[in-house]
């Protein structure tokens, strides 16, 4: 006969100790896993925006970001915009550079879209639209969550590829061409995965679309 | 040996990427803003520690002390500002970079200008004699580099006496003083027999900081009005 020994005091508390340690690694690891789990989702149907005609919603993992456009600024550079997001071109498209808390650039049409992407020319793709002049004349502040377009070392070189900074710039004024602002879901883009060792990201997030809102 | 590999390995793999806008921008490590908030856009960077840049390496300069980049910043701002934002925008020039011993393949140099960078080196510490004269020389070699075709190097030594021959480079020869002729006999200063781009320089800073010799002869007074002409090509609003 097997005789039944009652656990003491204190085996119950080490037994209800690991219950809970058990638990909370369990808890602490599918939160973490998730890194969008704090992050708002802005609904633009839900925001009523001053201009909605200049108003883009970028879509990523965690969420929407939304972009209002300033033509005023940068009419050449927010058309050539414009006209990639209505061709749905930015679709499907990785972000390529991205530096943490500083700036992601996506855009490399040619090289950059998901399933055919190339890590030895991303960056250096072309939309097959030619190049537009740089217009870095008008004053502008490069604040957090500004959008402007990439270009190689000499200006008049823009064409698709685009980065949203994440601090202030203001050395980028007068070199960059800028195109709108964040106004809403600035915090998505912090979820954008970067590597520590390199601005230029192996196995990058993508865009899952880009729309104008009108 | 293996142990200094080691921990060499060791600071690669746990040192972060660090990326820095300043060298995004101009591709020199080590540099800071001193003053971006100018009348004419110029941005003033210093090097907050000594930099090496260039072709295997052969572009040193040294960091400043703050009480040297503010002496010498005042005389470079009262220089530079008499270039207004839109020639500068046309000449390619937008960020100054200050710094001391300055040199290239252990030559030293009063700056080293880049058009394409956008960017013009200044030693602060070089030729106290004649440094604001040379902060003028400096910026002309950003307006030759990008306006080539105005500057055309066989017209200007057309103007010399047929016997004359420039030096293959400004730093191929001994010909460096800096000191102004009062008889110039077509050239303004020892330097200026070094090279066309050379003599081009000194002329267009003496003109700048208005020290002309008293004498000009024939072939100066040419050139002196070949450079007029060309910079006043660039910007017609241009006061020389």
């Amino acid at each position: 006969m097997i005789k039944k020994i009652k656990a003491s005091t204190s085996e119950k508390l080490i037994f209800i100790f690991i219950l809970i340690l058990g638990l909370f690694t369990l808890t602490s690891f599918l939160l973490l896993k998730n890194k969008c789990l704090f992050v708002k989702n802005y609904d633009p149907e839900k925001i009523n925006f001053k201009n909605p005609a200049n108003v883009a919603i970028l879509n990523v993992g965690c969420g929407n970001v939304i972009i209002e456009l300033y033509p005023d600024v940068s009419p050449n550079g927010v058309e050539r915009f414009k006209t990639l997001i209505k061709s749905k071109a930015y679709d499907d498209v990785a972000f390529h550079r991205v530096i943490k808390d500083k700036l992601v650039q996506a855009g490399d049409l040619e090289f950059g879209k998901k399933g055919n992407i190339d890590y030895g020319k991303i960056g250096t793709g072309e939309s097959g639209l030619g190049t537009i002049k740089s217009e870095v004349d008008k004053e502008f502040n490069y604040v957090r969550g500004s959008v402007g377009l990439a270009r190689s070392l000499k200006y008049n070189t823009e064409d698709s590829q685009f980065f949203i900074i994440l601090q202030d710039e203001p050395l980028y004024e007068g070199e960059y061409t800028p195109i709108g602002k964040v106004i809403y879901g600035i915090e998505v883009l912090e979820k954008i995965k970067y590597l520590d060792k390199s601005e230029y990201v192996l196995r990058p997030d993508f865009i899952n679309s880009l729309r104008l809102f009108n | 040996m293996k142990l200094f590999k080691l921990i060499l390995l060791c600071l690669f793999l746990f040192s972060k990427a660090h990326s820095n806008t300043i060298f995004e921008l101009i591709k020199i490590p080590n540099l800071e803003v001193y003053n971006i908030k100018t009348e004419n856009n110029l941005r003033y960077l210093y090097a907050k520690q000594p930099f090496t840049i260039g072709v295997n390496n052969n572009i040193n300069c040294f960091n400043s002390t703050k009480k040297d980049l503010n002496q010498k910043y005042v005389i470079i701002e009262k220089n530079l500002n008499r270039y207004s934002k839109d020639f500068l925008k046309k000449i390619n020039l937008r960020y100054i970079v200050l710094c001391e011993d300055l040199s290239i393949s252990g030559i030293g140099t009063a700056g080293i200008p880049d058009n394409i960078m956008k960017t013009l080196i200044v030693d602060i510490k070089f030729n106290e004699k004649y440094f604001e004269r040379v902060l003028h020389h400096e910026v002309f070699h950003i307006i030759n580099d990008t306006y080539k075709e105005l500057f055309n190097e066989k017209v200007w030594s057309s103007f010399n006496p047929v016997e004359f021959n420039y030096a293959e480079c400004s730093t191929c020869t001994k010909k460096i003083g800096l000191d102004t002729y009062t008889k110039p006999n077509g050239f303004i200063t020892e330097y200026s027999r070094s090279t066309a781009s050379e003599d081009m320089a000194e002329v267009f800073s003496h003109l700048m900081y208005g020290n002309l010799p008293d004498e000009i002869d024939p072939i100066l007074e040419q050139k002196i009005e070949f450079i007029k002409k060309s910079i006043l090509k660039i910007d017609e609003n241009f006061i020389l």
